[in-house]
């Protein structure tokens, strides 16, 4: 992007790309400069200052000092080390001295740089300001605690993208001006700031957002705790676990804290979750979502029973929340033994692939989340991208906030979330099975006309119908006018007046119809016309290009088709194609597993219905591990095998027992399967326990491997138009989880637990007359569900139910599609 | 042989052996008591006032406990080994005059229950025997602590049986006889009279020879803990330990005797204390000397033990015998 | 100099002497002459001289356990006890945690939870006495004086649960008045409050 240049940081030369900020160098050279505010990918906050240094001879915040090429920064220097003391025992001022209590007692970067900066006297005081608790649902604020660092603030804002939290008054006594004279400068003006203010949430009381509890990683003190955890242990206690995240197909790196239960139970439990926020943010979901162990005890007649209905059946049906292994043990059973393979996500996920492949030649789609991150113009389309992957949306705002990028946001539901991101997100609403007119308009848009497969442009420009309408135009025309003057005369010495007559050029406003040219595209997508103006100044700007794809897409009666413009758009745009895989491991079972489309009579199903039910639920005929009892590996939408580790004990059978006992299997361990994942896959012949799992100071991610992205031969047929195709008339309803939920196992979380309802927004209750608590019955051919209706404000129309709860069958109403039009009865 | 001769005789037999088992089990209360009060300790104190019935818990743990043979003994010496140390203890009592003659309802008693012309010989002798229980027992045990054990009895059970007999031999050149009566008789008549006046180097020999044949402090060797667990003992427990145990303290009552009888003037009337008691004061005497030396004296190395006997105790014994000789023969 | 100055005294070597030794007799004439000099020399004698008297003295030592006890140094470690406060009768334990930390037995474990006024509390507190080595460290380490160790050491049990749950340790409220302030292990040194530096208070 930015051409290499080399600064010196304590007499150590470092090598950066210019405009980095001189922290993030140093940090990423292994030079330590203190800093409480500064979050790696967002917006410095300037409020601790502590990242004070001295770059030729100046002094400047590193954190927001951009790198230069020939820099000379000094870290240490008398005066630096002064302000720096002062700073934290400013920050040490009125705060409770209840470390041994406080939840961040042990890893608070309070008592670390009270430490480091050997404060142990304080010469500063003011009078303390009231400043009760608030509790916000899983979120616990003690504001006495907090050192209004703003990291909170700024991770909602910059990286997350709800902006719930802002600095409010704090309503304490004025700083006394004799401070100045007494004190260094910067930790005066650091003092003078934090006096004033306190952290608040912007709808008022409650904090309004989507809960990823984000704030209260990255709090740096024991201010922001989450309300599970809150005084239940101690962090020194916690076994940190390094796993990934098994709720989504980002599978985010993180850490499971675990301990044992209490004193009469050695059982070890999870406490919390972790992650490195400064490297990658977690959603709600995996972090309040940790508990859904499967807490099971050999069951030998189980066993036997399942080796029986083995023997028995002719199909498994699973769902991809399961490892690469389990998936390759899958593929083994049925090169053995000659079961079907059923996954339908995984396969219609497959299915895609494979036409986008023909398109864009290569094995794996271009773009992963950090490209989203990079990127200055991002698109998303065919994803509740809020609920469908997070963070991805989080990478979307974070694209948006940091490098002033825009985005287009093309959903049939009105997402406020999206809205909110920022002017340049420009939300595209269109109806329901209109998303192949969404990829032919990038191309239309975007497309590089000269390079683009000739039938394309000609379709493309078939598509322009010529429009007028009233468009204001300036004339000018001319006016006269009669001026008097004044005139000294020569001779006389006297004024006198004249009058002129002076003809002038007015502007004039007037109204006109005119004709233009646009495309039917945007009429198809209920695209505003002026959409591409509003993005002319991101656009101008914008070097990377990112378009992201979700399941609406795999769902389309028209996959295979969407799936091809896709590998179009990837080969012959200046976009780099993401598909959002549907759940935690689609993309590696996808990969691994040679799926099939039809089952046969007898079927086993492993976390889904079946004759014979394996379930990691426990609510099935034999016990499988949930995710965070196993080990093993997980393909991620980053096309990333990242490894997971046992967080909890499991006395039960795995799936590996299964296979051995049907003699599929010779190994002991199901890691010893990763280094047999498919090659030809771009999986690479490594062993679990090398994997590594980790995040580098630089901020690069060192997890697992990255596939390996193969070559594909190009398809040379044509591509078909938009198909016209069938209209919902009636009450149409999505497919979607609600935010903190994607499948039983968030649920069976004991944070997130609730009953699956039909959510809907509020223009979606008026329309139908309905209420919040009421209960309608959901039809859809000789289907009906009756479920509660919950007001979500999280969307702006329409309505979805989630497959969340499985005690309500609503994946029946689907037959694909994640639109489908049902009869809603009030009951 | 006459009817009452065997009566009085197996009287005498049940009242030496009962005492003497009895006196050992006191005399074991005394000792710790003692050593006790030496050591600025109380001793006993729990069972019975002061502690006098610990000798009864003693005795009753004894009894009751398992008699134990370890796997690789040989069974049937161990288990006879004790028995042998008892028996010669109280064998050797036979031939010792306890008390003056004294009548029952006209019936004259001679406390001594064998009254032979070799009485000091087959003493010596009996006890000499007794070396043969801890040799055994230590070596029957199977057990390395017991073996050396046994070998220290061995050497220092032989060796300081030569002392004692030619300690012994110049007063029996003296008084001409090994009868422990005749002993007495001579010394009869005060206090100036005792042997210990003319053979003092023979008294003190004799003594020092006494605790070795003891196994007293501090000679304690055979089975010292600190070097060999508990020697020949380490295997042994309940009432056959017990006989060990009861061995030892009747061997201290013998030494006692004899000292007092060759030495200190017997059972003659002592000023105006009559013989009985004259006799049982000198014998209480020896025996708190006994458990004065263990309370005060560190005992020795086994090589110094042997370099004592051979090299010191030995030679001047022999020198004493030869000067008695002399003495006997020009004055 | 008095006790504690005596204690405090760590230059202990000016109360040294040297035993002499005297060289090891080589010839046999040197050693028959070490015989006879030490046979001679009243050594044994006074050996039983000095138990004659320390028995005819009968100044006896024996404290008779049971019956009689001896008083228990303040800074003693016996069975821990969890003190409340006197005032107010609350327990004293904050539940921080950093005695179950610095536990080099690893037996102490704690269960904490938020009360209804937002406090942390220990709801469970137990020391396993089975692991215990009555180190003090918790005591020590204690911030609010909450574990101390008591003057209790007759801890033989036959039951394993009887090591040791909280109820079994904290002042009982109706004993409140008869928990001692705790001078000795693991208690501020006197001159504390001289070696802490004073904050600034803006009241």
């Amino acid at each position: 992007m930015s051409e290499k240049i080399k600064i010196t940081i304590d007499g150590k030369e470092c090598e950066t790309i210019a405009g980095e900020y001189v922290l993030n160098v140093a940090r990423a050279n292994g030079i330590f400069i203190p800093a409480i505010c500064y979050l790696t990918n967002c917006s410095p906050t300037l409020a601790c200052r502590l990242c004070l240094v001295e770059a030729d001879g100046k002094q400047v915040y590193a954190c927001n000092a951009k790198a230069k090429d020939g820099m000379s920064i000094v870290t240490i220097t008398e005066n630096i080390i002064k302000e720096r003391r002062a700073i934290m025992e400013v920050y040490d001022v009125n705060h409770p001295l209840e470390c041994g209590v406080c939840d961040q007692s042990g890893e608070c970067e309070l008592q670390n740089y009270t430490l480091e900066m050997k404060v142990d006297q304080q010469h500063y005081a003011i009078k303390d300001t009231y400043r009760p608790v608030k509790h916000w649902n899983f979120i616990h604020y003690d504001a006495s605690l907090c050192i209004v660092c703003e990291r909170c603030v700024t991770v909602c804002k910059d990286m997350i993208g709800d902006a719930a939290l802002k600095t409010v008054p704090r309503g304490g006594d004025k700083l006394d001006k004799s401070w100045k004279e007494q004190m260094p400068k910067d930790a005066y003006a650091m003092w003078n700031k934090l006096q004033k203010s306190i952290i608040g949430a912007v709808a008022g009381e409650q904090l309004d957002c989507t809960w990823c509890g984000e704030c209260i990683s990255v709090c740096p003190v024991g201010a922001l705790v989450s309300e599970d955890y809150h005084y239940t242990t101690n962090s020194w206690e916690l076994n940190k676990i390094p796993a990934a995240c098994a709720h989504c197909s980002a599978a985010c790196h993180l850490y499971y804290e675990t301990k044992h239960t209490s004193i009469e139970n050695p059982e070890p439990k999870i406490y919390r979750v972790t992650n490195e926020f400064h490297y990658q943010p977690l959603c709600g979901a995996g972090r309040f979502g940790f508990d859904f162990e499967n807490r099971a005890k050999r069951d030998k007649e189980a066993f036997d029973r399942a080796i029986k209905a083995f023997e028995k059946a002719d199909t498994i049906i699973f769902d991809s929340y399961i490892t690469n292994e389990e998936a390759l043990i899958l593929q083994r059973l049925k090169e053995q033994r000659g079961y079907k393979l059923i996954n339908e996500d995984a396969l219609r996920l497959k299915t895609f692939m494979d036409n986008y492949s023909l398109y864009s030649g290569q094995s794996l789609y271009s773009a992963d989340v950090k490209d989203v991150h990079e990127s200055q113009f991002v698109v998303s389309i065919g994803t509740a991208l809020k609920s469908d992957n997070p963070r991805v949306r989080y990478a979307f705002n974070n694209a948006v906030k940091m490098n002033k990028g825009g985005g287009l946001y093309f959903h049939p539901i009105k997402d406020p979330v999206i809205e909110s991101l920022g002017k340049t997100v420009v939300p595209v609403y269109h109806k329901p099975l209109r998303e192949e007119a969404a990829l032919y308009f990038i191309l239309q848009e975007f497309g590089n006309k000269e390079k683009l497969p000739k039938y394309i442009v000609e379709y493309l420009n078939s598509l322009m119908v010529t429009k007028t309408k009233e468009e204001e135009v300036e004339v000018t025309e001319k006016v006269v006018e009669v001026v008097e003057e004044t005139v000294v005369d020569k001779k006389t010495g006297k004024e006198k007046k004249v009058e002129k007559k002076v003809t002038k050029e007015v502007p004039k406003k007037v109204k006109k119809p005119v004709e233009y040219k646009v495309s039917a595209l945007y009429d198809m997508l209920d695209a505003p016309e002026d959409l591409m103006d509003k993005l002319k100044k991101v656009l101008s700007k914008a070097q990377k290009f990112t378009l992201i794809l979700g399941e609406d897409l795999y769902t389309h009666p028209r996959a295979k088709n969407l799936a091809k413009l896709a590998g179009l758009i990837d080969r012959f745009t200046d976009f780099e194609v993401m598909l959002i895989p549907p759940k935690t491991n689609s993309l590696g079972v996808a990969l691994i597993c040679d799926l099939d489309e039809e089952g046969g009579e007898y079927t086993i199903g492993y976390n889904a219905k079946g004759d014979f039910v394996l379930s990691a639920l426990g609510d099935g005929d034999l016990d499988m591990p949930a995710l965070n009892q196993q080990e093993g590996t997980f393909t991620n939408i980053d096309k990333r095998v990242v490894p997971t580790n046992v967080a909890l004990p499991y006395e039960g059978y795995v799936l590996n027992d299964l296979a051995k006992a049907l003699g599929v299997s010779d190994k002991e361990y199901t890691i010893e399967f990763t280094k047999e994942l498919p090659q030809e896959k771009g999986y690479k012949p490594i062993d679990f326990d090398d994997l590594p799992n980790e995040f580098f100071n630089d901020g690069t991610e060192h997890r697992g491997y990255r596939l390996e992205n193969k070559k594909v031969n190009l398809s040379r047929k044509n591509i078909e138009p938009i198909a016209e195709l069938p209209e919902f008339n009636g009450t149409v309803i999505y497919r979607c989880e609600p935010v903190l939920q994607f499948s039983p196992f968030t649920n069976k979380a004991h944070q997130l637990r609730s009953k699956g309802k039909l959510y809907a927004s509020e223009t979606f209750l008026k329309e139908m007359d309905l209420e919040e608590g009421n209960k309608v019955n959901i039809q859809k051919d000789n289907i009906t569900i009756t479920t509660e209706v919950e007001l979500d404000d999280k969307i702006g129309s329409g309505a979805y139910v989630g497959t969340f709860d499985p005690s309500i069958d609503t994946k029946s109403l689907f037959d694909g599609y994640r639109f489908t039009e049902v009869k809603l009865q009030k009951v | 042989m006459e009817t009452a001769f065997i009566i009085e005789t197996i009287v005498k037999i049940l009242v030496v052996l009962g005492l003497f088992s009895a006196l050992a089990g006191f005399a074991t209360y005394v000792e710790r008591k003692v050593l006790a009060f030496m050591q600025r300790r109380l001793g006993p104190m729990h069972v019975g006032p002061y502690g006098i019935l610990q000798v009864l818990a003693d005795g009753i743990k004894l009894f009751t406990k398992e008699d134990f043979i370890p796997q690789g003994a040989v069974r049937p010496i161990f288990m006879i080994a004790p028995v042998i140390t008892a028996a010669t203890a109280f064998i050797a009592m036979a031939a010792i005059p306890m008390f003056p003659e004294f009548t029952i309802g006209g019936y004259t008693v001679r406390p001594i229950i064998s009254d032979m012309n070799v009485g000091l010989l087959f003493v010596l002798g009996v006890m000499g025997i007794g070396l043969y229980g801890p040799l055994l027992a230590g070596m029957a045990s199977g057990n390395k602590w017991s073996l050396l054990g046994a070998a220290r009895t061995a050497i220092q059970f032989l060796s300081y049986e030569v002392v004692t007999g030619l300690s012994v031999l110049a007063p029996v050149m003296i008084v001409g006889s090994l009868s422990l009566i005749d002993f007495n008789n001579y010394q009869a008549g005060g206090v100036g009279n005792w042997l210990v006046w003319k053979q003092p180097i023979a008294f003190i020999l004799f003594l020092i020879a006494g605790f070795a044949e003891t196994n007293r402090t501090p000679f304690d060797l055979l089975e010292h803990e600190a070097e060999v667990i508990s020697g020949y003992a380490t295997e042994y427990s309940g009432m056959r330990w017990g006989l060990f145990f009861i061995g030892e303290y009747a061997n201290m009552f013998t030494i006692g005797f004899l000292v007092s009888l060759i030495f200190l003037g017997g059972f003659n009337d002592l000023w105006f204390i009559p013989g009985a008691i004259a006799i049982l004061l000198k014998v209480f005497f020896f025996i708190f000397l006994f458990i004065w030396a263990r309370a005060s004296w560190p005992h020795v190395r086994p090589d110094q033990l042997m370099w004592l006997c051979w090299k010191v105790l030995m030679p001047i014994a022999v020198v004493n015998v030869v000067i008695t000789g002399i003495v006997m023969m020009f004055f | 100099m008095s006790g504690l100055e005596q204690f405090q005294d760590r230059n202990v070597s000016q109360n040294y002497y040297r035993v002499k030794i005297e060289p090891y007799p080589k010839t046999p004439w040197e050693k028959f002459k070490r015989v006879v000099r030490k046979s001679l020399k009243p050594d044994l004698l006074i050996g039983l001289k000095i138990t004659l008297l320390e028995m005819l003295r009968f100044n006896i030592h024996t404290i008779q356990y049971p019956k009689e006890k001896l008083p228990v140094s303040p800074r003693f470690r016996g069975i821990h006890r969890l003190l409340r406060l006197l005032e107010s009768g609350n327990e004293r334990c904050i539940g921080c945690g950093l005695c179950e930390k610095i536990c080099i037995s690893n037996c102490i474990r704690i269960d904490t939870k938020p009360d209804e006024n937002g406090r942390k509390i220990p709801t469970e507190y137990t020391i396993n006495f089975g692991r215990c080595i009555f180190c003090g460290y918790c005591a020590e380490v204690c911030p609010e004086l909450a574990i101390v160790h008591g003057q209790e050491y007759e801890y033989a049990s036959e039951q394993r649960a009887q090591f040791a749950m909280k109820e079994d340790m904290l002042t009982p409220l109706d004993k409140l008045k008869e928990q001692k302030e705790y001078p000795g292990f693991g208690a501020p040194t006197p001159a504390a409050d001289k070696l802490i530096k004073k904050t600034p208070l803006a009241y």
